[in-house]
């Protein structure tokens, strides 16, 4: 019986359904070849689909100022946990690791958020974003 | 005095005669009722005019590729738009004449995005209204638009979106919608009327008889209109038997205008 | 503004109770787990199933078909139904997969973080769907045998796609899904692996079933009108509904022969049965029937359960930066190795 469980759940994660585009198409559209750290304040969160995309502005050690737009999921799920345009609020201190766009302009798509208070930016966690100010601290799971 | 002494005779002679002296009063239809006793405009209605083209007066014009000639040319119209011009900040109506100039790679249409608020409801294409008791559904068939407007449990707009996000009631005999959460993308029509992600559409709409509905929407911008405006229009009932929404998704349609120049050989 | 919900997990466990209950026994195991089920329910008095005000079923509402059933049968599995133990295994193994992380610096940690936008599966209440398979029917859970003319016509699509060339040649290549044409609507209406959501609204003549992947809009009408003529095909078909006591019956015909739903050619008929069984769930059923294609109807079924709203316009093609920048970049290495050719040329 044991056996036979091992076996099948082995057989399922084989077939496993990993959407299709989840990996295939974004090496071709970012470099991992280009990782770039990005820390600035939110412009704007593009809540759109089928990726939504966070505008960023980064300062440079000169303090010119450059935008970044950064790729994220798409926000219907979160919609559902009750995150809105204004969630994230303008002015969000983060710092995005990710792969800058191959098409060469100020794009990535973004591998992991952290905020000014070094948690993760973690929508998922019913709609309240750790760090922002007023809301209540939550635990996220520690991934990196 | 004398003049009001006049004008009753008037009103009394026009009495006589069975006719209006007082702007006209037509009684209100009363259209028949759902089960949860609201006025039902369940059905396939379609605008028939040539608002999409232009939603102001327009003369028949020229398209923009003589290669289709007469057949997709401009047709006149005298607009749909109340009381004069569209009232542009003078700014937003410098920025409407470039999208004019530049509507065949500019306007949505061509590249199927969805058609927004209210445009979607002139287009030349039926739609079908789907009337529950919390929520009344609009379902277009230009690239499968919907709008959902909420009767009951309503909420402000989550994020922005192409058709909005729309509370509505009901007044007597008409449903009142009104929508804001639209993003700044989508345009009134062909001609680069536009708006930005401060509109404010209220529309209202009445059944004035079996098979008609008058459509009436006020149009609120303060980024790039001096003042509110309204737009107006019957919808005529698509009375074939078994009218149906088909599909029209047309994605595929609009592919090589968006990525024709990207291809590895590029389209000419 | 109250929708934010949390799904905890001790929601699953009400939906257990539901879903154990949605199976039809084809086996003693499931005999006894939807006696224990049942046992346990009968204890409070049944709620009679909500109706609209004209009076017929409410399936109205927002629900999820979320859950890891594969269509087929996994080759191991002997039986029709996992134990509920068997499926946490399942359900706990399949989260920590998508839950993975990545190595840095490699090729499979270029995405976005799904677990953060709440896409995997786990974040999504799922449906506990305890069946090994989706299909019922043939019994073995699998496709019934492909005919030869469906095998030949396999054969000619790949052909055909393989004279299109490399997928970034042109977006035409490029998945459906990918670029917003079509994503596994359906019918029949299977996951889609995320954004598993729908909303059914009804009036008294026409159920309209709205899709959130690509949000897809299904008008179904129900005054047994005739299909559209043949000349008329969608990527949706054309549905017609009927109420059957309290199941709809939804028939869909005049597919576009662009669609191939696991190979099917355009005269595919999928008829579908919706029941609401308790508040909290629609057993949905499908039968897929394609005499070109299989040599027998085959049959599928699954649960939906409630999730709260909305369906969020997901307009896809609209903010779809993401085929641009791909063929973008793709056409800038092309030029960059052709440059690279040419110099070592005419060293």
């Amino acid at each position: 019986m044991r056996i036979t469980l091992a076996v099948t759940i082995t057989a399922i994660l084989l077939l496993a359904a990993v959407p299709v585009w989840a990996h295939h198409a974004f090496s071709a559209e970012f470099d991992v070849n280009k990782p770039p750290t990005l820390k600035g304040t939110l412009s704007k969160w593009e809540m759109i689909n089928p990726h939504s995309w966070f505008h960023i502005d980064v300062k440079g050690p000169d303090g010119t100022v450059t935008e970044w737009m950064v790729e994220g999921g798409s926000p219907n799920t979160l919609i559902r946990l009750g995150v809105t345009k204004n969630t994230v609020k303008v002015g969000t201190e983060l710092t995005i690791e990710g792969y800058q766009a191959k098409e060469g302009t100020n794009k990535a798509v973004g591998r992991n958020f952290v905020l000014a208070d070094g948690t993760r930016l973690f929508l998922s966690l019913g709609g309240s974003v750790p760090g922002t100010p007023g809301a209540a601290p939550e635990k996220g799971s520690e991934k990196k | 005095m004398r003049t009001r002494f006049i004008s009753s005779m008037i009103v009394a002679v026009g009495l006589f005669l069975g006719v209006a002296t007082a702007p006209a009063q037509t009684p209100a239809y009363r259209a028949p009722r759902t089960k949860d006793g609201k006025p039902n405009l369940n059905g396939v209605w379609q605008a028939v005019n040539e608002a999409n083209w232009d939603i102001e007066a327009h003369s028949a014009a020229p398209g923009p590729f003589y290669q289709l000639g007469a057949a997709y040319s401009v047709a006149p119209g005298i607009g749909i738009v109340e009381g004069g011009p569209i009232p542009y900040k003078p700014e937003a109506l410098q920025k409407k004449k470039q999208n004019f100039a530049n509507r065949m790679t500019l306007d949505p249409e061509a590249k199927c995005y969805l058609p927004g608020v209210p445009r979607a409801m002139y287009m030349p294409y039926p739609f079908q209204i789907v009337q529950s008791t919390k929520q009344i559904m609009l379902v277009f068939e230009f690239a499968g638009a919907l709008r959902t407007v909420y009767m009951a449990d309503q909420t402000e707009a989550p994020a922005d979106s192409w058709m909005g996000w729309s509370n509505g009631r009901w007044e007597g005999e008409t449903l009142v919608i009104d929508s804001t959460g639209f993003n700044d993308l989508s345009w009134f029509d062909r001609a680069g009327n536009f708006h930005s992600d401060a509109l404010h559409v209220v529309e209202r709409i009445t059944a004035i008889d079996a098979d008609h509905l008058n459509y009436e929407a006020t149009i609120e911008d303060p980024n790039v209109f001096t003042r509110p405006w309204k737009i107006s229009f019957p919808l005529y009932r698509r009375i074939e038997k078994n009218a149906q929404i088909l599909e029209y998704k047309c994605v595929e349609f609009s592919e090589d205008l968006i990525y024709g120049h990207l291809r590895k050989v590029p389209l000419k | 503004m109250n929708h934010r919900f949390l799904i905890p997990l001790g929601v699953i466990a009400l939906a257990i109770l539901v879903a154990v209950v949605l199976v039809a026994p084809t086996s003693a195991a499931a005999q006894a787990q939807k006696a224990a089920a049942t046992a346990t329910k009968a204890a409070a008095p049944a709620k009679p199933l909500p109706r609209t005000p004209d009076g017929q079923p409410d399936l109205q509402g927002y629900w999820t078909n979320n859950s890891y059933t594969p269509l087929e049968r996994p080759n191991d599995a002997k039986k029709d139904f996992y134990t509920l133990e068997e499926l946490r295994e399942v359900e706990k193994r399949r989260a920590a997969q998508e839950d993975e992380q990545t190595v840095p610096g490699t090729t499979a940690d270029v995405h976005y973080d799904f677990t953060q936008f709440g896409l995997d599966r786990s974040q999504t209440r799922l449906t506990d769907n305890l069946r090994t398979s989706v299909i019922v029917d043939p019994p073995n859970g699998k496709l019934p045998p492909v005919t030869s003319e469906g095998q030949k016509r396999a054969a000619d699509r790949a052909a055909e796609r393989r004279k299109q060339g490399a997928q970034y040649d042109q977006v035409q290549n490029i998945p459906l899904g990918s670029r917003c044409v079509y994503q596994n609507a359906g019918p029949p209406m299977l996951p889609p692996g995320y954004n598993p959501a729908y909303q059914i609204l009804q009036s008294k003549d026409t159920v309209i079933i709205l899709i959130e992947m690509l949000h897809e809009v299904r008008v179904i009408p129900l005054d047994s009108r005739p299909h559209a003529p043949q000349g008329y095909r969608s990527w949706l078909g054309d549905s017609r509904g009927h109420w059957e006591g309290d199941t709809l019956v939804v028939e869909t015909t005049n597919f576009s022969d662009k669609v191939g739903f696991r190979g099917a050619s355009e005269n595919m008929k999928v008829t579908e049965r919706f029941t609401r069984v308790s508040d909290d769930a629609i057993r949905y059923e499908f039968t897929v029937n394609d005499p070109s294609t299989w040599e027998i109807p085959w049959k599928g079924e699954m649960p939906f359960v409630k999730i709260n709203g909305p369906v969020f316009e997901h307009a896809c093609h609209e903010g779809n930066y993401g085929v641009a920048n791909t063929l973008k970049a793709v056409r800038i290495e092309e030029k960059k190795a052709a440059d690279e050719a040419a110099k070592k040329g005419t060293k």
